[in-house]
C-alpha cells in the first residue's frame, strides 16, 4: 500500500511539473478537432469517411483503409510525442528524489529501498500511460461515434506503447539513479532512441561499418540487453494495420511478442541493477 | 537487547535439575525489569569510511570506533564541530548510510531493519519537502509512507499542525514557507508516527527565539512521556538546557560522554568582587599565598578550587583593609568546555 501511495504521489508530481499537463491539453485539443472534423457519408453502397467534409484520400500504399491510415498516423504521432515529452516529464523524478534533504525523508520511512525505486519508476510510467490511454480512448470514441469505425487495434496498440514506455524507462531510471542527473538521463534516452532503429537493422547498417565478428556479437549483445524500442513500436503499430506503411513498416507482418519479451527481460535487468545499486549506496 | 540476552541466559538453564524450575514464575518479572532499563540506542565500535574520487581511492574517516548508549526517556545531545560525523552517525542509525564496521541497535533491534522505522521519527538537516504540497498534504503524504491508517493519520495531522503552530498555514503550499515554518513542519513530520525514539538534526535551525522555546517545550513534554530524543545541534546553550546527557564528537571520535553536570560541574576557581578597586600591593600580597591570581577593576579571579587556600586569601584581603562585596565559584559553561575540548583535541 505504501508503494502504491508513493506511485500515486509520483503521478501527481509529474502532472504538476507541467509537461504532462501540456500533453493532456494538447491531446484534448486533437480529440476535439477530430470530434468536429470527422464524419461518415454513405452514398448508395459506398461508405466514405470525411474530414471537414472532404473525403479522406487513400493512403500511398493503397493496401490499407483510409481510417486505419489516419489511426496509424495518430498512433505514431501520439506515441512519439508521449515518449519525447514523457522522458522530459519523468527523467527528473528519480534525481529529485535523491536530492539531499529529500532522500533522507524517504529512506527513514518503513518502506524498502527497492519498493521506493520501483514505485517511483512505475508511478512515472503510469502517469504517461494514463495520458496516452486517455487520448487513445478519446480518439477511439470519436471515430466510433462519428465515423462508425470501432477499431479495437488502435486501443491495443496504445496499451502496448505504454508497456514500451515502461521498458524504455528502465534505462532512464538506471541512468538517472547512477548519474543523479536528469539531463544526462534525458540525453542518453534520446541517443538510445535514435540508436535503437539502427541497432534493429544492424545487419544492414552497423555491421557494414566494420566486418569483425567481435564487433558484430557486441552489437548483438547490446541489442538483446537493452529495450528493443524500435522493434516494439513497429510490432505495436501492426495491431492497427498488418499491411506495410512506410517508413516505419517496410514489410507486411503480424504483431509479435518477441521484442516485448526480450525488452521485459532487459527491463528486469535494468530495474534489478538499479535496485541493487540503490540498496548499496550511502545518502 | 537485554531481553534477548536474558532469553539466551534462560536457554542455558539446565532443567534436568528440577530445582531450576523455580525460576519460571519470575520470568515475566525479569522481562519487565529488563525492558524498563533497556537502552534505546546502542552503538558499539561503529566506524565509517567514505571512499571518494574516480577510483574511490581517497578515504575519509567519518566515524572511528564510536560507542555510546542512550536510555529510554533520555534527551541525548550529540555535539561536535562541522564535519565531526554527527549526521553520519544519525544516518547510520537510521539505515541511510551503511557502516564500514561495528554494530548498532535501536529499540533492541538491528538498526537497519525496515519495519523498525515505524517506531522512529527523524527530522533531517536541510530537509526538502515536495514544494507543490500544502503543510497538511505533506504530513498526510509522509504519514501514508509510515503506514499510519487513514483515519488515525487525519486526526494526528490536525493535532500536530496545531502543536507546531501551523494551523493558519495548513492549506498553504509549502513553497511559501519560511525556514522556521519548514522546521516546524519537519518536527510535525518526525512526530507523525508517535515514535518511541526521535532523531532531530538541527531542529531549531532558522527558528526565531519564540519558536525555539516552543520546540524546547515540545521536546521536554516528549521526554515526560518517556520518549527518547537524540538531538544533534550547534546551539550549545539549548543542548545544555534540555539534554540529560551529551557526547562530544570530533573527527569521528567520541571525546567525552556524560551528563551536563559531569561535564560542566568542574569547579574552575572563584571570583571575588571587592568594594574597592584592586591594587598592585594587594595582588602582590595575595600572590604570596597563590601565584595564580588575576585582578582587574574591583574583581579578583582566583584559579583554585582549594578551600583552605581560598580562606587564606579571604583573610588576607580583610587583613589589608579591603571589603568583600561577593564571592562565587566559577563553573564552566557547556560552550566553554566544548571549545576547550575541541582545541585540545586539535593540538594533540
Amino acid at each position: 500500500m505504501k508503494g502504491l501511495w508513493l506511485g500515486l504521489m509520483t503521478i501527481r508530481e509529474s502532472i504538476l511539473k507541467g509537461t504532462l499537463l501540456f500533453f493532456f491539453f494538447f491531446g484534448n485539443a486533437i480529440i476535439l478537432l477530430f470530434a468536429f472534423a470527422i464524419s461518415s457519408q454513405t452514398e448508395g453502397e459506398t461508405f466514405a469517411v470525411t474530414f471537414f467534409g472532404n473525403p479522406i484520400p487513400p493512403p500511398p500504399a493503397g493496401t490499407i483503409g483510409p481510417v486505419e491510415f489516419i489511426l496509424y498516423q495518430l498512433f505514431q504521432t501520439s506515441t512519439q510525442s508521449a515518449m519525447f515529452l514523457g522522458i522530459f516529464a519523468t527523467a527528473g523524478l528519480i534525481p529529485s528524489m535523491l536530492e539531499k534533504g529529500t532522500v533522507e525523508l524517504y529512506l527513514s520511512k518503513p518502506i524498502s529501498r527497492i519498493e521506493i525505486l520501483l514505485s517511483r519508476s512505475l508511478g512515472a510510467c503510469a502517469g504517461i500511460g494514463v495520458n496516452l490511454l486517455y487520448f487513445a480512448l478519446g480518439i477511439w470514441l470519436v471515430f466510433g461515434l462519428k465515423a462508425g469505425v470501432w477499431h479495437g487495434g488502435f486501443l491495443l496498440a496504445t496499451l502496448a506503447s505504454t508497456v514500451v514506455f515502461t521498458f524504455y524507462y528502465s534505462l532512464v531510471a538506471f541512468t538517472a539513479l547512477v548519474s543523479r542527473s536528469s539531463g544526462f538521463a534525458i540525453m542518453l534516452a534520446f541517443i538510445y532512441s535514435f540508436f535503437s532503429g539502427a541497432l534493429e537493422m544492424r545487419e544492414m547498417s552497423l555491421f557494414q561499418l566494420w566486418d569483425n565478428v567481435v564487433y558484430h556479437r557486441f552489437l548483438d549483445a547490446i541489442y538483446y540487453c537493452t529495450p528493443q524500442l524500435s522493434a516494439m513500436m513497429e510490432s505495436s503499430a501492426r495491431l492497427i494495420a498488418a499491411f506495410p506503411i512506410p517508413p516505419m513498416m517496410t514489410e507486411p507482418g503480424e504483431f509479435t511478442a518477441m521484442p516485448f519479451l526480450f525488452s521485459f527481460l532487459s527491463a528486469c535487468l535494468f530495474y534489478g541493477s538499479a535496485a541493487w545499486y540503490f540498496s548499496r549506496q550511502d545518502y | 537487547m537485554p531481553n534477548i540476552r536474558i532469553f539466551q541466559l534462560f536457554c542455558q538453564v539446565d532443567f534436568r535439575n528440577y530445582s531450576h524450575f523455580c525460576l519460571l514464575p519470575f520470568l515475566p518479572f525479569i522481562f519487565f525489569v529488563s525492558s524498563l532499563s533497556m537502552n534505546h540506542v546502542e552503538v558499539t565500535n561503529l566506524s565509517k569510511t567514505y571512499r571518494t574520487g574516480i577510483f574511490r581511492k581517497r578515504q575519509i574517516q567519518a566515524l572511528v570506533n564510536v560507542s555510546l548508549t542512550v536510555s529510554q526517556g533520555e534527551i541525548f545531545g550529540l555535539l561536535g564541530p562541522n564535519g565531526a560525523g554527527k549526521t553520519t552517525l544519525i544516518k547510520i542509525l537510521l539505515g541511510i548510510v551503511h557502516p564500514t564496521s561495528g554494530d548498532a541497535s535501536l529499540l533492541g533491534e538491528n538498526h537497519a531493519s525496515v519495519p523498525l522505522r515505524r517506531r522512529v521519527g527523524y527530522l533531517p538537516e536541510n530537509h526538502r519537502y515536495p514544494s507543490f504540497l500544502s503543510a497538511r498534504d505533506t504530513l498526510l503524504h509522509f504519514g501514508r509512507l509510515h503506514g499510519i491508517p487513514r483515519e488515525q493519520l487525519s486526526q494526528r495531522t490536525e493535532s500536530l499542525i496545531e502543536t507546531v503552530g501551523l494551523k493558519d498555514w495548513a492549506k498553504v503550499k509549502i513553497k511559501r514557507f519560511s525556514k522556521g515554518m519548514l522546521q516546524r513542519l519537519g518536527l510535525a513530520q518526525a512526530l507523525l508516527s508517535d515514535p518511541e525514539i526521535l532523531f532531530l538534526d538541527e531542529p531549531t535551525d532558522g527558528v526565531d527565539p519564540l519558536g525555539r522555546k516552543e520546540i524546547r517545550d515540545i521536546l521536554k513534554a516528549l521526554r515526560d512521556q518517556r520518549k527518547t530524543i537524540f538531538l544533534n545541534s550547534h546551539m550549545l546553550s539549548e543542548v545544555e538546557e534540555i539534554s540529560d546527557r551529551v557526547a562530544i564528537l570530533n573527527k569521528g571520535e567520541v571525546l567525552r560522554t556524560g551528563t551536563i553536570r559531569d561535564i560542566t560541574g568542574t569547579n574552575l576557581g572563584h571570583d571575588i568582587e571587592l568594594q574597592e578597586p584592586v591594587t598592585e600591593e594587594l595582588l602582590r600580597s595575595l600572590r604570596v599565598i597563590l601565584p595564580d591570581i588575576e585582578g582587574s577593576g574591583t574583581r579578583l579571579a582566583i584559579a583554585t578550587a582549594d578551600k583552605s587556600a581560598l580562606n587564606a586569601i579571604v583573610d588576607k584581603i580583610r587583613e589589608t583593609g579591603f571589603h568583600i562585596e561577593s564571592l562565587g565559584a566559577r563553573k564552566s559553561k557547556l560552550e566553554d568546555y566544548f571549545i576547550k575540548l575541541i582545541k585540545e583535541d586539535e593540538t594533540s
